[in-house]
């Protein structure tokens, strides 16, 4: 069965609760379990029902991978494993499983606190999901349920920029369509507007608030912001909370290998924390006069020291905030990036917003050209779109077949596409048994027809050999047993036994031409292995019995010889 | 790659005066560079390659960020969206949008046929081949194309002079033809109303005609004009312009700009001799073009690297040599310009309907560029 069946059961031609499942080599694999940010209802999680009807997945599923921490690809992980039901493997990155739980635990908490759902995961829920979780490296080949040969190749793709992949010639490459049909402004640019607007913020005496998450993006704008203060010579503060450069460091050695280069170099060179304008944040600094930079957790404005500072800052038009990414529905963030500019704080007291908002999306995704490159690199036999609008895909489904010759699917959500593989085994062979096939007699061989050989194939640990079968005994301590056949053919021969044994011999040579027929010296005829002797008793002189033996080998020709023979000697001899 | 020390590489020092001399930059690359950029509503392009296997036209929906308005910050769209594709069969030369129609005409470099394209609604995302016009006459590869500006659909199109012809786009009816036997090549041709139109001759030869009438008025350059390739802009306010209010900029492969009046095109009211050099072995990326909406602003390129824009106010009928208000030279000096030793060049440029200081320009590289440049004698909102 060399097809693999893929099902979106979410992001089929939607945006958003990515889960793919895959059925390949009799395994059933999910790729991502994600949630539908648009929706409050069942519409946020993917259908398990095309699984099954009821009762957990355990049964069903050989594992889960999870391809990165955004909430929708992951963000149902807690829901499918723990409410649902699931206890097999769940596989990951390091640097997914240290902020999954991280994220969740947010959204969870943003979910049941500020908006008051109650059928949702708990904390301790999410725990438990975690311990399920087998994190792996990059390029690490796991081997998943060892009594049948499958494995998973898992290629952490950098999602974020240039993906770097090997040449692995996947059957199937899927990829998201939804940033295929977008041409990207430069990195460049998105931080040219960065330091705009902070410098403009900076040069009327305003303070600006950069609420950050803890990693990569907080780093890079450090870094960013600290040239720039050096460059123009400028003397404003720049802060960095403090519980912000803890968790840091402790992500940073974690994700180092992750990043890319720049933030290796500088970390690497030196301590993030020996910047000349950067400073520890203390939360006295936010009533200091004048103008100053903080960057402050959480990044969604939703509780914490970025929350408090927001709180003194927002009322004065002077100032700023710089929202570096996607808000979930229910915080400050997210409201106030819709224009909101009252909010409702604790105790019915409302806060006015009056100063800048700027959402200025840092989070870099691949783009067309990105996809093209990473289908270019891979070479992939099939290719599977999701998460875009089918009527949105045309041309780059078109596109894909036109450059690649290969085909592209577009599955809808519960739709199964199969795609059959020929996937090719690759077996070594002993050098003595290719020697001896080679060296078999007969017409060349035509170089385009496959031969036909004989071997052993031994399947050990996760290798396939092909032997001898007197290699292979030897190696398994068996000894050979020979098997042969004997058979006894009456013909009425009025010739002694040696004459008619002689008869034989002439009458086989002209029929088995090509074949070794001899006539030895103690009275038998053999062909090949097989051997002949004539026979017959005091009493019927005229009723020879041929006595036929072969080995198992020979088989096939042992059985058309005493056919032949039956038919009698020709008169002629 | 930023360091932290302060850098004197070009490109750190001109992202560095970035922040003060644009108020928006966006930097894109697309997969193949195009040599046209043509408005096909008010928040698209379209653009098509020609030089890969494929020749793909693309329609593109601008950074919604631009839009935005007084909501800007809450907007962090800076990117291209694709809207609409297509596979041409040959590299694309002209490209035009059909006036009042989701349809465009193309010209390429292996034929002398136009070919007209849906470009498609909400329905599907392939711009579809609909219609091929085969000029009735001998031509050579790569017409010039111009768009009729009255309701039914029409293009203006020629290679040379004598061919000069136009056709009705859904019967494929010649509505037109010129009756001159002038063999000048054409470098550009434009509407000035529903009948007049102008004709630029590589030569740099004008010539003013009537849809009414086979007969054309021509006007040849003065013999001191030099310069192997003339190209041509109208400076019109509206699609139905009457010819009084009308300017045309005429730019040679030297660097001359004559500016006249549509009425009385034998003598240019204002002329220059910009300070450019090409460094190109061709002219075929030579552009000029009015501003529409700031008064008396041309942009140049096709020389280099880099976008000129000149305020041609202050310039007379005695030629002299003007310095730009503004050069955009991020095509030369973004970080991602390419550097593998070919020369760079702008392919096309064009100007925001009507955002006065908006452009949009594309370069041999595959780069496209949306910036919005800062008059430093102004003061703006």
């Amino acid at each position: 069965m060399p097809d693999i069946k893929v099902t979106p059961l979410g992001a089929g031609q939607d945006v958003g609760r990515s889960c793919i499942l895959v059925s390949i080599g009799g395994k059933n694999i999910m790729l991502d379990c994600g949630m539908h940010m648009g929706y409050n209802d069942d519409r946020r999680f993917p259908d398990f029902s095309y699984i099954t009807q009821n009762g957990r997945l355990t049964d069903y599923l050989d594992c889960v991978i999870i391809s990165h921490f955004h909430l929708d690809h992951c963000g149902a992980l807690p829901y499918m494993s723990e409410m649902v039901g699931y206890d097999g493997p769940i596989y990951m990155t390091h640097p997914t499983k240290a902020i999954c739980p991280i994220l969740l635990e947010d959204f969870r908490k943003i979910t049941v606190d500020k908006k008051g759902e109650t059928n949702f995961f708990t904390s301790q829920m999410i725990k438990d999901c975690m311990k399920k979780v087998v994190p792996l490296n990059l390029h690490q080949t796991v081997q998943v349920r060892a009594d049948k040969r499958s494995f998973l190749n898992l290629c952490y793709l950098k999602y974020k920029t240039a993906a770097w992949i090997d040449k692995c010639r996947p059957d199937i490459l899927i990829t998201e369509s939804t940033y295929a049909t977008t041409i990207r402004d430069s990195k460049r640019c998105r931080e040219r507007d960065f330091l705009k607007k902070v410098h403009e913020s900076i040069e009327r005496g305003g303070k600006v608030l950069i609420p950050v998450f803890a990693l990569g993006r907080a780093q890079e704008l450090c870094i960013l912001l600290e040239t720039f203060w050096e460059r123009m010579n400028l003397k404003a503060p720049i802060y960095f909370s403090t519980g912000l450069t803890e968790k840091a460091n402790h992500y940073y050695k974690l994700f180092i290998t992750w990043t890319n280069q720049k933030i290796r170099k500088t970390f690497v060179q030196r301590n993030m924390f020996e910047f000349k304008h950067i400073k520890a944040f203390d939360r006295s600094y936010a009533d200091n006069p004048g103008p100053m930079v903080v960057f402050a957790t959480p990044g969604m404005l939703h509780a914490g020291q970025s929350l408090q500072i927001f709180k003194k800052w927002a009322g004065n038009e002077k100032n700023m905030v710089i929202m570096p990414g996607y808000c979930v529905q229910g915080t400050v963030g997210h409201k106030i990036l819709n224009g909101q500019k009252k909010l409702e704080m604790e105790g019915r007291a409302t806060l006015e917003v009056k100063l800048q908002v700027e959402y200025m999306s840092f989070s870099a995704h691949a783009d067309a050209k990105g996809i093209m490159q990473l289908i270019r690199m891979a070479e992939p036999h099939n290719i599977l779109l999701v998460h875009g609008e089918a009527k949105k895909m045309a041309f780059l489904k078109d596109k894909i077949e036109q450059e690649f010759n290969i085909s592209c699917y577009m599955p809808a959500n519960g739709e199964t596409t199969t795609v059959t593989t020929n996937p090719s085994v690759p077996v070594d062979i002993s050098l003595n048994l290719l020697k001896r096939e080679m060296a078999l007699g007969g017409p060349l061989p035509d170089p385009k027809r496959p031969r036909t050989m004989h071997g052993t194939l031994i399947m050990k640990d996760n290798s396939l050999r092909l032997v001898s079968p007197e290699q292979a005994l030897k190696e398994l301590g068996l000894s050979e047993h020979q098997l042969r056949f004997t058979c006894r053919v009456h013909l009425q021969d009025p010739h002694s036994d040696t004459d008619t044994l002689s008869r034989i011999y002439s009458h086989l040579k002209s029929v088995l031409k090509g074949y070794a027929v001899q006539h030895l010296p103690d009275s038998t005829v053999m062909v090949e292995s097989i051997v002949l002797k004539v026979s017959s008793s005091a009493e019927e002189p005229d009723l020879k019995v041929v006595l036929l033996s072969w080995c198992f080998q020979d088989e096939e020709l042992g059985s058309f010889l005493s056919t032949l023979l039956k038919k009698g000697l020709p008169s002629a001899l | 790659t930023a360091n932290m020390d302060i850098s004197s590489d070009e490109a750190d020092d001109w992202f560095m005066e970035s922040l003060h001399i644009y108020r928006d930059l966006h930097v894109f690359q697309l997969e193949h560079p195009t040599k046209v950029i043509e408005w096909t509503g008010e928040k698209s392009i379209c653009v098509a390659d020609y030089s890969s296997a494929r020749n793909e036209i693309l329609e593109l929906l601008l950074p919604l960020k631009l839009y935005a308005g007084g909501n800007k910050g809450l907007c962090p769209e800076r990117d291209f969206k694709l809207q609409h594709g297509g596979f041409c069969d040959e590299p694309v030369e002209c490209l035009r949008h059909i006036f009042g129609k989701r349809c465009v005409v193309t010209s390429g470099q292996y034929s002398s046929k136009l070919q007209v394209w849906d470009i498609g609604e909400g329905d599907s995302d392939i711009i579809k081949r609909t219609g091929v016009i085969n000029p009735k006459c001998p031509s050579d590869k790569g017409r010039k194309i111009a768009s009729g500006v009255t309701d039914g659909a029409s293009v203006l199109h020629g290679s040379r002079i004598n061919d000069v012809q136009q056709t009705e786009l859904v019967s494929g009816r010649v509505l037109y033809a010129v009756g001159t036997d002038s063999l000048d090549a054409v470098s550009g041709l434009q509407f000035v109303n529903s009948s007049t139109f102008v004709v630029c001759a590589n030569n740099g030869t004008l010539y003013v005609g009537d849809t009414r009438d086979p007969r054309m008025k021509h006007y040849v350059l003065h013999g001191s004009m030099s310069g192997s390739h003339w190209v041509f802009a109208l400076r019109k306010d509206q699609p139905h312009s009457d010819p009084a209010a009308c300017t045309v900029a005429r730019l040679s492969s030297f660097g001359q700009v004559l500016v006249s009046d549509l009425r009385n095109l034998c003598s240019p009211v204002r002329q220059a001799q910009l300070n450019l050099q090409q460094n190109m072995a061709t002219c075929d990326f030579l552009n000029v073009t009015w501003a529409p909406v700031l008064d008396s602003c041309l942009a140049v390129s096709g020389f280099d690297g880099k976008v000129h824009i000149f305020d041609t106010t202050s310039w007379s009928t005695v030629s002299q040599t003007p310095q730009p208000v503004f050069v955009h030279r991020g095509h030369d000096l973004s970080h991602e310009a390419k550097t593998d030793g070919t020369l760079l060049v702008v392919t096309t440029h064009v100007w925001h309907p009507w955002r006065p200081r908006t452009l949009l320009s594309a370069a041999s590289d595959g780069s496209i560029h949306v910036w919005d440049w800062v008059d430093k004698n102004f003061e703006h909102f």
